[in-house]
């Protein structure tokens, strides 16, 4: 775009500007939850169907894949928390039409989306927990 | 792209304050009309079926599900007339089994999925400003596509060879029926499936580069978000359903045992297949109706909505979660229990976002001050409804409950409060919300009452009971019952309230088409609303927009008194059309700065007849006509051929346009700055998950067969395959050589490129085919999925020999050169694609039977 | 229609049958759920009466639960249904209060709030508490068996039932009928001929499907002897709504003992009329698809005959077992049952069909 404006000083900002975001940014954390389910019913189909004695390591396995996607989700969270800065701004709805409210919008769906996606991932490993066998 | 430098977009951007208060002056105003108007003016007499516009095709789109709607409504009186009473016969079993199995097919597929896409069509432009949807003419060839394949598969009503399986066709029920009937329903609907999937690819497009410049995505309207995570659900939804068909047909024409256990197949994948499909459905029907209270909640409340994040965050969440649900349709089939927990936690998961949104509007309504309103009525109604659905659905997701009620009338409750409260109740209120904008005037206050009240009641009557016949072990899909059962009178108070539904709708049509020129026009913005749709001029134009305005806020009507009369002036963008050409705006995904003007095509008969014949190749082969088929399908060819070089990517006649306020913007695209390529890349993804679908079939037989591969059997020649693979590698690293030598200004040797790669690609499929020559597909299922494999890669390597063909003739006629080439770009995509496939291909049918 | 008409009298006659067999049970199942002492269904006292009123006399229903896995269900499903009742009149009654008692502003705080503690916090934990219990349940539902095994196929529409008492090598062949031990779990071993089923006996348990080339499992445990009425609920194709099927639980010694009955071959025809029926039944080739053990037909397509006479119903849970019944379901098999394999014996005269069905009804 070729500027005859005023640039507003906060659009100056590097992070800011469009290039730098992406709308898949925001569907990180339900990938994280995407991966965790799909390696979960994979390996445990694949598992009960080939080998069934070998449920239990599986499980064991499938627990570490619980703590792993949890961490990533986090630290997608708390990435997305930063980039809302809620702290700051205290905006809780970042309704205009500016580059740092669309910024901070996008990290704000973000950490919903890092909250729903570790909510789905807690439920998605306790069939692992209560559930031992094959049958 | 560096030879587009000079012309990119120039001049100011964002429009200040000073130049929007600006006055156009009244013969400024007066000519921008009169031009706007003779470009979008709507074709007349017999020639208004050639109309491409959203306005027309939306509203045609729209009718023709709501009469679906009705065929299939009618289909359920007679089946409650036939179980109204116990041992009853009324119908023949095989009539009853016809009327179900239409009954769920058409309300899924001919009224719940297009009535989304017609709604979206008709309005999602005037949410965003736009003048037109981006692919109007892949609008209307999806429409006609759809009407075609909607009276043929209805039609087989009337001559008693409906299919008869039910509307999730289990195999081997359906591939052992006899008759044409599973035919039908499998081709007639893989026909609609792909005017679905045309229909993603415009709405997706539409909510990403046609918004008006400034809507950054903060602040578009909801109905936009929700419009942009269902098209991507389609994209990822419907393939697995047509990778599911495409192997089921290959066993009803070709006796290839896919789902047939006595040959190695197993029925089981298509259930997996379906319900990949079929559970994302639900909420491909649900989250567009649900967008529609969405936007009629913040103007009841009078307040911009409460939880725009929240709500954003619930449709995208929702779009996740429903893939891993589709098990819980499974749930009796024995899969291990911990598969099943999965399913059952995923299941119980997708409450949480849909909750949330639901808690979204009731914030929203508690801060904001509530005026009621007719539409208002219908959302309460829908929401009192889907939350006893949501209810049953979390006790649903309990797995060993799930056992019990299962395939009864319990689910059959269960479905129609989920379906009626998340998709019929709100899409009603936005009939009622929108007519003043679809028509210019209002439907009956008194007469909705009436209907909501009919519906309403008649609703709970019908279904409530239903949850207790179910639960006193009434199965569905039964065309009679003892009257020993005890289920006698459940059945009958549910007859009694399907009549009242069916009153309800007599007054609502009637209430639709009752005759209104008395009734004057409405006021422009009836609800007092606070999107941009209700700043169309009243009388109706067809441009759309009168000029495309600059957008800073969520509710522009509300929050910038000045807009619309700068946009009636002609002061914001587009207000003219110097050269009679139909124009919209494309601007960036993210902020929506403006890109380009984009011409968008108008009236023609070519879409219709490409629709003709395409549906020509898909009905032939239910009556296992291949050669007419084959000549159709080669005629559908020629017409797409014929509009895409018409009327797609050609070179403009000015570069660049003056949109207004000062800003100049090309008129030209290539690559990822044209919405061409984006419509080519959604699609690609939608057509690699329709692949990955089939390999996953592969890998499903490893798994549940012991005998998969079986001992002894003949494989693919490898070193054919490797042939192959190499060959049509090469014709893709050619392919994109054409295009960096056709950007470098190397004309001559893009065009050896273009000649060398199509018969590379020939030779390769040729390889690929001789590859897979010995073996017989109708022996076992391992040869039968390395065929289907073949066949895959074949038609795609078919495909993109086309595209390369087209792209040499472009170049040989001028049509593409070294500053128009979003054709080259487009097709490179398309290869990139299909080398990926390939090479997995290659893989599975080469490597995978070694290694396994 | 004959049905009709024959149904009421069959299952007139179904009662008079238990009654003949002295295993003390008739009229049990009938007795109204509430009768019974010490069971959890204080809450939503008038749902549960209209449950009643119709599930008093449900053979088929999930309410009357009379199977241990059945019971927890149910127990499971009263929690579920009395958290959802408060939770729709909390939902929708927050939505009528803000549409039509309180319309003004209130406080944002209020709304966000609920957004987060009703959209988030409380359906996480209640939701995930529910599923943690349901999760629970499952390993003991359908536990292994505790020694009789069942193996039990679909066709197209009836029951294909074999019964393999432990260590046994050979089975009791038997059709559309299920008798299992009370107090006792069963182990069910399913598979289909032709298409998918699905077998289900909702007093006792949950349902399992049934598909041709791929065993499937479940076990059942009746509490208590009782007969009740079981259905395919997978459907499958023409007659789906006419493939039941009666289920009885017995006592375990007089199920060992009717099972011995059930393994010995076919009581040879007493009376004139049944030996005359035995010649038809012979001549007209029913033993080509018909096995009657310890006679010429051997038969595997249909249902085993051996002891048809003793079974509550015929056409797999269509018809009752009087003579009229054995004569209208051989005459009219298509009538009755839509698309059924076996070809009706319409040309048989009055008296042939009188003596076929004396034959059949007395192969007890």
């Amino acid at each position: 775009m070729q500027d005859e404006r005023q640039p507003r000083p906060d659009e100056e900002r590097h992070e800011f500007r469009e290039e730098a975001e992406s709308l898949w940014r925001i569907t990180l954390a339900p990938v994280a939850w995407v991966a965790h389910f799909v390696t979960s019913y994979g390996i445990v189909a694949l598992v009960c169907a080939k080998a069934p004695g070998l449920l239990g390591m599986t499980r064991g396995g499938l627990g570490l894949a619980t703590l792993l996607a949890l961490a990533v989700i986090a630290w997608l969270g708390w990435r997305a928390w930063r980039q809302w800065d809620y702290r700051t701004t205290g905006d809780y709805t970042n309704a205009r039409g500016e580059a740092e409210d669309r910024h901070q919008f996008l990290g704000h769906a973000a950490v919903l989306l890092a909250l729903i996606s570790a909510i789905g991932v807690v439920y998605g490993a306790l069939p692992v927990l209560l559930l031992e066998t094959c049958r | 792209m560096s030879d587009t430098d000079q012309t990119g977009p120039s001049g100011p951007y964002p429009p200040t304050e000073a130049m929007l208060a600006e006055p156009v002056s009244p013969e400024e105003q007066e000519r921008t009309a009169t031009e706007l108007r003779a470009a979008w003016e709507a074709p007349r007499g017999w020639r208004y079926f050639t109309a491409v516009n959203n306005s027309e095709v939306g509203l045609w789109y729209a009718l023709t599900a709501f009469g679906f709607m009705l065929l299939a409504g009618v289909l359920a009186l007679v089946m409650r007339l036939q179980l109204a009473v116990p041992d009853n016969d009324l119908i023949s079993a095989d009539r009853f089994n016809q009327f179900f199995t239409m009954h769920g097919s058409a309300m899924m597929f001919l009224f719940a999925v297009p009535m989304f896409e017609a709604i979206a069509i008709l309005i999602l432009p005037a949410f965003l400003g736009s003048r037109d949807m981006p692919f109007p003419r892949l609008s209307a060839f999806g429409f006609w596509c759809f009407v075609i394949g909607g009276v043929f598969v209805m039609g087989s009503l009337l001559f008693n060879s409906a299919p008869t399986a039910g509307w999730f066709m289990y195999p081997p029920l359906a591939t052992q029926d006899e008759g044409p009937g599973s035919d039908i329903w499998l081709l007639g609907l893989s026909f609609i499936e792909i005017a679905s999937i045309a229909a993603a690819v415009e709405l997706i497009v539409g909510a990403l580069k046609c918004r008006p410049p400034g809507m950054r995505v903060n602040i578009m309207p909801l109905y936009a978000w929700y419009v942009l995570v269902v098209g991507g659900m389609i994209l990822f939804a419907f393939p697995p359903l047509i990778a599911g068909d495409f192997l089921f047909e290959l066993e009803r024409s070709f006796d290839w045992p896919f789902f047939d256990p006595t040959r190695g197949g197993d029925p089981m994948l298509w259930q997996h297949l379906f319900w990949i499909f079929g559970h994302p459905e639900v909420y491909i029907v649900f989250l567009p109706s649900i967008a529609i209270a969405a936007m009629v909640v913040p103007t009841v409340a009078r307040r911009p909505i409460v939880g725009y994040s929240w709500i954003v965050l619930s449709a995208v969440g929702t779009g996740f979660l429903s893939f891993g649900l589709w098990v819980h349709h499974m749930f009796t089939t024995g899969l291990p229990n911990i598969s099943l927990g999965f399913f059952s936690a995923a299941s119980e998961a997708v409450v949480i976002p849909t909750g949330i949104q639901l808690f979204a509007f009731a914030a929203t309504l508690i801060v904001g001050r509530v005026k009621m309103s007719l539409p208002m009525l219908w959302i309460a109604g829908a929401l009192a409804i889907f939350t006893a659905g949501g209810l049953t659905g979390v006790m649903l997701a309990i797995a060993p409950f799930n056992w019990q009620v299962h395939d009864t009338y319990f689910i059959v409750a269960h479905l129609h409060y989920t379906l009626f409260g998340g998709m019929v109740f709100p899409v009603i209120a936005g009939v009622y919300y929108f007519f003043p904008f679809i028509r210019k005037k209002m439907l009956s206050e008194r007469l909705g009452r009436w209907a909501f009240w009919l519906i309403f009641t008649g609703f709970n009557v019908t279904f409530l009971p239903m949850h207790l016949t179910g639960l006193l072990g009434m199965p569905r899909r039964i065309f009679t019952y003892p009257d020993s059962a005890g289920w006698g009178w459940l059945n009958l108070v549910s007859t009694l309230g399907a009549f009242v539904i069916a009153a309800g709708f007599a007054v609502f049509v009637w209430d639709l088409l009752r005759p209104k020129g008395n009734q004057k026009q409405v006021p422009r913005n009836p609800w007092d609303a606070g999107t941009l749709e209700w700043s169309h001029d009243v009388p109706e134009e067809y441009w759309g927009a009168r000029s495309i305005p600059h957008i800073t806020s969520r509710y522009p009507l509300w929050d910038d008194p000045k807009l619309v009369e700068r946009m009636d002036a002609g002061r914001y963008y587009l207000p003219d059309s110097p050269h009679g050409h139909r124009e919209t705006m494309v601007t960036s995904v993210i902020d929506a700065s403006p890109e380009l003007v984009q011409r968008v095509t108008g009236p023609t008969w070519i879409t219709l007849w490409a629709a003709a014949f395409t549906g020509g190749a898909f009905i032939f082969p239910t009556f296992h006509m291949y050669p007419p088929a084959i000549v159709s399908g080669a005629f559908a060819v020629v017409c797409i051929l014929y509009w895409l070089w018409t009327s797609t990517a050609r070179p403009p006649e000015h570069d660049m346009r003056e949109a207004g306020l000062g800003l100049r913007l090309p008129t030209y695209a290539s690559g990822p700055k044209a919405v061409g390529w984006w419509a080519v890349w959604i699609t690609m993804l939608g057509d690699a998950t329709a692949f990955a679908s089939v390999v996953f079939g592969f890998f499903f037989y490893w798994t549940a067969r012991p005998d998969f591969p079986p001992e002894g059997a003949l494989h693919a020649t490898p070193g054919l395959v490797a042939l192959a693979a190499g060959a049509l590698v090469a014709s893709w690293a050619l392919t994109l050589g054409a295009r960096h030598w056709n950007g470098a200004g190397r004309a001559g040797v893009a065009r050896a490129a273009l000649i060398a790669a199509p018969l590379l690609a020939a030779g390769g499929c040729a390889a690929l085919i001789l590859s897979v020559q010995a073996l017989e597909p109708t022996q076992h299922v391992y040869p039968a999925v390395i065929c289907a494999l073949t066949v895959w890669v074949v038609a795609h390597g078919a495909v993109g020999i086309i595209m390369q063909l087209y792209c040499l003739a472009g170049s040989l006629t001028g049509k593409l050169t070294r500053r128009y080439d979003a054709d080259l770009w487009n097709i490179t995509l398309f290869w990139h694609f299909l080398c990926l496939t390939v090479l997995v291909a290659a893989a599975v049918m080469g490597l995978a039977p070694r290694v396994l | 229609m004959t049905t009709r008409l024959k149904q009421t009298d069959g299952q007139r006659k179904l009662r008079d049958v238990e009654i003949v067999m002295k295993t003390s049970m008739a009229g049990k199942s009938r007795r109204p759920i509430s009768a019974e002492p010490g069971r959890p269904r204080a809450r939503l006292a008038p749902l549960v009466a209209l449950a009643l009123l119709a599930g008093c006399d449900g053979r088929q229903s999930v309410l009357a639960p009379a199977g241990a896995d059945a019971r927890v269900l149910d127990s499971l499903f009263w929690v579920m249904l009395t958290g959802a009742v408060i939770l729709w009149l909390l939902v929708n009654g927050l939505f009528f209060y803000v549409m039509r008692i309180n319309r003004g502003a209130m406080s944002r705080r209020f709304a966000d709030g609920l957004i987060i503690g009703g959209g988030v916090i409380f359906p996480t934990v209640v939701l995930g508490a529910l599923l943690a219990w349901g999760l629970s349940i499952m390993p003991d539902q359908r536990a292994p068996g505790e020694g009789l095994t069942l193996r039990v196929t679909g066709e197209q529409w009836w029951w294909r039932v074999e019964y393999w008492p432990e260590g046994a090598d050979t089975p009791i062949v038997a059709a559309n009928e299920i008798r299992l031990p009370a107090g006792q779990r069963s182990e069910i071993l399913l598979n289909a001929g032709r298409v998918i089923h699905s077998f289900w006996i909702p007093a006792l348990g949950g349902k399992m499907d049934m598909f041709p080339g791929r065993e499937t499992r479940m076990s059942l445990k009746p509490e208590r002897a009782g007969n009740w009425r079981g259905q395919c609920a997978e459907f499958c194709g023409a007659s789906h709504a006419l493939m039941a099927f009666e289920v009885v639980a017995m006592p375990p010694d007089d199920f060992d003992s009717w099972l011995q009955a059930q393994a010995a071959p076919a009581t040879p025809p007493g009376d004139a009329a049944a030996q005359r029926g035995a010649r038809i039944f012979a001549r007209e080739g029913c033993g080509a698809c018909h096995a009657v053990r310890g006679t010429e037909a051997r038969g595997a397509v249909g249902p085993d005959l051996t002891h048809v006479g003793s079974r509550l119903s015929l056409g797999a849970g269509t018809l009752g077992t009087t003579l009229e019944d054995f004569e209208t379901w051989i005459a009219h098999t298509g009538a009755i049952k839509p698309e059924v394999e076996m070809p009706g014996y319409d040309h048989l005269t009055t008296a042939d069909l009188a003596d076929l069905a004396q034959y059949l009804k007395g192969l007890e």
